[in-house]
């Protein structure tokens, strides 16, 4: 918490009280106009902090409040304040665990292979500048513009055994398709919807931010004999990290939210998709099927928390590269 | 400084990059990489395509597989069933899909550009603890958080209205940090300081200097938060009922459920299958019109 | 209790609630901008059909039957005093999520509801429905047939009408038996034996599928072989008796792991377009069904023009003592929310209390009346069905299954019971375990789930 504050006021000085201010063209009387104009800082983040409290905090502590309470089915619906039981039955419950591990599976899956094929693309498009790369472009792009239930219903058709394309194109090379919906390839199949939606926004992005970089570099490292792949690798990439971050905190986003692609998967996928896939999924079949909700207020809020936790480290780690200064 | 790094170097001078015509091979290489990613991303789209032209038995049974068209052509069939199928309500879906994108997108958008700017540009009392607050929640998955919303809007009333979807999706704690970071950089405190010098009012100062500085970051964020408010599907699952304000994607789901539906269902995949077709058109159509105003707007990343 | 266990967090919403719209008219206003001519819908219900008197009390019913506009408007043109104002909220599982929603939420359930009688005992533990009793229920007994009478009673209290219901039997492609020269069987040796010998004359399909998805089908499958899995009364809901694993279900269980094992028959997951295909392109030759079933396979019938099909009863355990069994069937509960009780009950028992409703019910949506005088109505007995070439399929068939079936006890968590029965059937069938041990798997899971809840397990 702290820590942080030294990166946010960078430069400017504590403006409450302006005794240590040591900027140099402040002046003592900037103090008053300071403590005027915080009251206009407060004014523009007002309107957000409303929907903020109103949809995150509140939320989040209503979801508190309620897992520290309990109500048996068999008892009659009577609430009963159990403290932190419902999170002891939490931490050792194996399908929390289970599920709260392969979030982290598609993570450590999912991330990199959306980021890699997607700087691969922008790296390749970056080279060239004719038609067909122009046109490419834009084609890997649109699967951003089709709804994730509408691409999951999509891809349920083309899993399929029967109707799906795979039989064919697997039989072209005289081999026989996966069943892409078995619990063997299912983690597979989700990856591969998931990719599939959101590589082009991500490429789009480090592909913009490539353009920005002055050709004249290049014409240095060339003279210095690095050919494209050096020049991609050591020059490229390091100066898009900004934009890799970027890309990296709003694939984590998709991949902590994910609950949309499993669960339209799963009504062609029933046995290789459990309700309780991922913690989400989990918490959502707890209150909305078995009228748990106290338990699956527990998962919601331990699961809010743990990434809470986890964004502010991440973001603050990266605050270099994102610019955050 | 890099605040100027978004307007694109000029073509003439990329000419020169190496890689650009330095050897056939490997642009054909480089080609041939591309035309395989396009392929990728754009065959299951053509199954689509191929699936509006279908009857409903005919998606399953037809003459031409998953990736072809049948012999018989029923597209218009199908537009047809769109407008007759429970009474055209599939229109009034879209219909509702846009004002929940829109309404979603743009509320989001500006709360998320008077917050960012607001935290960038105001050393107000509390702020440090205010950004941290926001860091932790960007990531927070709001899905874990749907039934406390629930019992929060139920509580003021506003379930099973317009309100309860767009309210929430006005949320945008990454739209917040983006407009943050950006304004941080592409506004110069110095130009905002001259400007008060100059006896303009921090109204002013905003609309006139902060406003057209950030245009990279209110595209960026506009684009994510619309497309989010577009894609929304967890939320009106839960917090409507009538059929009349479902968004496209519940909408289709629903008929789904009813097409696999045991008792009494009605098969309708030919309707799914269109539906889905003609609901992606305006969003393609929109990003292929309008693509020089987002795809400059999306170098607000390569800000460092 | 509910309400003063919220209290707490509704001051504090709409303290929020409050200063949230007083900083919005303070700030500069334009957050809203992008939405201000959007039009909610309001905080009541808005009605799919027409109402007719409006002066008259309106009941919102929720329910997702085919074609049950025309029979809302027909019970609205004939009441002067009561109106039906119906939302389609959902199917099945979309439906349940959002009543069990609104009944942690205090509010916002509609007066009448439509549940399949295998959901009641869910909902009649959270106290969300009325009982019915009150109002004359009771009355009803004799105009229902027993099976569906006993689904929706507990002791004297009655907590829904019974509408429709599905009494199994097995609907079979009569051209493939013929074409490979196999007599239809009557009993489940038969059934093995005619799987391996459609095989044997080179049939390429599967006698049927077995869907580790199918729930209530598998339910009835084991209960035919008189397996009572839950002992379990509203009256008394802190007790339950749970004994699924036994040596009847076992028998079941590893008869079809036995069918399974020498791919006869396929284990494809239900209610998927891959699964309904199947049923009408000849892949299956056996379509073991409730009698709703027929309806299911119109929507897709024009998929194989060859198809001949003719309905039988489901082959039996033992020909000396055959039983009947039921999959699906739904009722209207009226919810503890409803404000007008008396109101709720009057739709509840009237919406399908009369033939012109369930002349569309049979036609237009392929129910099956559990009300007798449509049951025994000649309309319905000596319907021909054009999609089994004229067969008069309820007088051959479905009748007698209805009136067979006796009633079945389900669980107050029967949502959870199904997907751990999904689980470990599939777990089964993907793996290679056996019937036993699947059984246990699912008793165990059961049990200390029940615990868990607070029951006292039996």
């Amino acid at each position: 918490m702290t820590t942080s504050s030294a990166a946010v006021d960078r430069g400017a000085g504590p403006v409450t009280t302006g005794e240590r201010g040591t900027s140099s063209r402040r002046t003592a009387s900037t103090s008053t106009i300071d403590s005027k104009r915080q009251w206009w800082g407060w004014l523009f983040v007002a309107p957000f902090t409303v929907v903020f409290l109103l949809f995150l905090i509140i939320p989040l502590g209503y979801a508190f409040w309620m897992s520290l309470h309990n109500k048996g089915l068999a008892t009659g619906g009577e609430s009963v304040f159990v403290g932190l039981d419902n999170y002891v039955r939490a931490f050792t419950d194996p399908v929390f665990l289970e599920g709260l591990l392969r979030v982290a599976k598609f993570v450590v899956v999912m991330v990199p292979i959306q980021i890699g094929l997607a700087l691969l693309c922008a790296l390749v498009l970056d080279t060239l500048a004719t038609r067909l790369s122009k046109a490419s472009r834009l084609l890997i792009f649109v699967p951003y513009a089709v709804p994730a239930v509408i691409g999951a219903l999509m891809w349920g058709f083309l899993y399929s055994p029967r109707f799906g394309p795979a039989t064919d194109v697997f039989g072209l090379f005289g081999m026989t398709a996966p069943n892409f919906l078995s619990s063997s390839m299912i983690f597979a199949s989700l990856v591969n919807i998931v990719t599939w939606q959101w590589v082009g926004y991500y490429m789009i992005i480090i592909y913009a931010a490539l353009r920005t970089i002055d050709p004249s570099i290049y014409e240095a490292a060339r003279i210095d004999g690095a050919n494209g792949l050096q020049t991609a690798v050591r020059i490229k990439v390091p100066m898009v990290s900004s934009s890799m971050v970027m890309v990296v905190v709003f694939s984590l986003i998709g991949t902590l939210q994910f609950f949309t692609e499993p669960t339209v998967l799963r009504s062609v996928a029933q046995g290789a998709i459990p309700p309780d896939y991922t913690p989400n999924m989990y918490a959502y079949s707890l209150a909305f099927s078995y009228s748990q909700f106290n338990y699956a207020s527990t998962i919601a809020f331990a699961l809010g928390i743990f990434v809470f936790i986890g964004s502010y480290i991440f973001l603050y780690l990266t605050r270099k590269q994102s610019g955050l200064k | 400084m890099t605040t100027d790094t978004s307007t694109s170097p000029a073509p003439t001078q990329r000419e020169r990059r190496p890689g650009r015509g330095a050897k056939g091979g490997r642009r054909i290489g480089s080609h041939a990489f591309l035309v395989l990613m396009a392929l990728y991303f754009v065959v299951p789209l053509w199954f689509l395509v191929v699936g509006s032209t279908k009857t409903n038995s005919g998606l399953f049974v037809g003459s031409g597989g998953a990736l072809w068209f049948n012999d018989d052509f029923s597209l218009v069939d199908n537009i047809r069933g769109l407008f007759e199928h429970q009474g055209g309500i599939y229109w009034i879906w879209l219909r509702n899909s846009f004002i929940y994108a829109l309404a979603g997108g743009i509320g989001a958008t500006v709360l998320a550009i008077l917050a960012g700017y607001g935290l960038a540009k105001y050393h107000f009392k509390g702020r440090t603890a205010y950004f941290t607050v926001l860091l932790g929640s960007v990531m927070v998955p709001l899905t874990a958080l749907t039934i406390p919303t629930f019992v929060l809007l139920s509580d003021i009333g506003l379930i099973n209205t317009m309100w309860a979807v767009i309210l929430p999706s006005l949320l945008s704690p990454i739209g917040v940090y983006l407009v943050r970071v950006y304004s941080q950089e592409a506004i110069p405190s110095e130009m905002l300081d001259a400007g008060r010098v100059d006896g303009a009012g921090e109204v002013r100062l905003f609309v006139q200097v902060a406003l057209p500085l950030l245009r990279p970051a209110i595209v960026t964020v506009l684009l994510l938060t619309t497309v989010f408010s577009w894609n929304n599907f967890f939320l009106p699952l839960a917090v409507l009922r009538d059929t009349d304000l479902l968004p496209v994607t519940v909408g289709l789901n629903q008929w789904q459920a009813l097409s696999n539906a045991g008792a009494g269902g009605e098969q309708v995949w030919n309707l799914i299958v269109t539906g889905a077709f003609v609901s992606i058109i305006p969003l393609i159509a929109a990003f292929l019109g309008l693509q020089k105003y987002w795809q400059g707007g999306l170098s607000l990343g390569s800000i460092k | 209790m509910r309400i003063s266990q919220r209290r707490g967090a509704q001051v504090a919403v709409a303290a929020l609630a409050a200063g949230a719209l007083l900083t919005a008219c303070s700030s500069d206003g334009s957050g809203e901008g992008g939405d201000g001519s959007t039009e909610a819908a309001g905080g009541d219900a808005t009605c799919t059909n027409e109402i007719v008197n409006p002066d008259a009390t309106q009941v919102s019913v929720w329910a997702w039957y085919p074609a049950f506009e025309s029979v809302v408007d027909h019970f609205n043109e004939t009441h002067d005093d009561v109106q039906v104002c119906w939302t389609n909220a959902g199917q099945g599982a979309d439906e349940y999520n959002k009543f069990s929603t609104t009944i942690e939420a205090g509010s916002g359930a509609p007066d009448v509801i439509m549940l399949e009688s295998e959901i009641l005992p869910t909902y009649t533990i959270l106290n969300s429905l009325a009982d019915l009793s009150e109002f004359g229920a009771g009355e009803l007994e004799s105009q229902f047939t027993t099976g569906a009478w006993s689904d929706v009673v507990s002791g004297d209290s009655v907590y829904a009408v019974p509408v429709d219901g599905g009494p199994m039997g097995m609907l079979y492609r009569a051209d493939i038996f013929e074409e490979y020269g196999v007599e239809p069987p009557t009993t489940w040796d038969e059934f093995a034996q005619a799987g391996q010998d459609l095989r044997d004359a080179g049939y390429e399909g599967y006698i049927t599928n077995y869907p580790t998805n199918g729930n209530a089908l598998n339910y009835a499958l084991f209960a035919q072989n008189g397996w009572t899995p839950f002992a379990y009364d509203p009256a008394n809901p802190q007790e339950i008796g749970i004994e699924v694993a036994t040596p009847e279900a076992e028998q079941v269980l590893s008869y079809w792991k036995g069918l399974i094992d020498e791919g006869l028959v396929s284990t494809d997951d239900a209610f998927t377009s891959d699964y309904n295909t199947s049923l009408v392109d000849g892949t299956y030759a056996v379509y073991l069904a409730a009698a709703w079933g027929p309806g299911y396979l119109q929507g897709l019938s024009d998929a194989d023009s060859e198809a001949e099909w003719k309905a039988a009863p489901l082959p039996q355990w033992d020909t000396n003592d055959p039983t009947q069994v039921n999959w699906g069937g739904s009722t209207f509960a009226v919810t503890e929310q409803a404000s007008d009780k008396q109101a709720a009950y009057t739709v509840a028992s009237e919406l399908f209390g009369n033939m012109d409703a369930w002349e569309l019910g049979i036609d237009e949506a392929a129910l099956f009346p559990q009300w007798n005088e449509a049951l025994e109505s000649d309309f319905f007995v000596n319907k021909e069905y054009e999609f089994f070439g004229g067969q008069q399929i309820n007088k051959d068939v479905f009748l007698e299954a209805a009136n067979g079936y006796e009633g079945f006890s389900f669980s107050p968590f029967q949502v959870y019971a199904y997907d751990q029965q999904t689980q470990a059937l599939f777990d089964m069938v993907e793996s290679g375990g056996d019937a036993a041990t699947t059984l246990q798997t699912i008793q165990d899971a059961l049990v200390s789930y029940a615990q868990q809840q607070g029951f006292t397990v039996k």
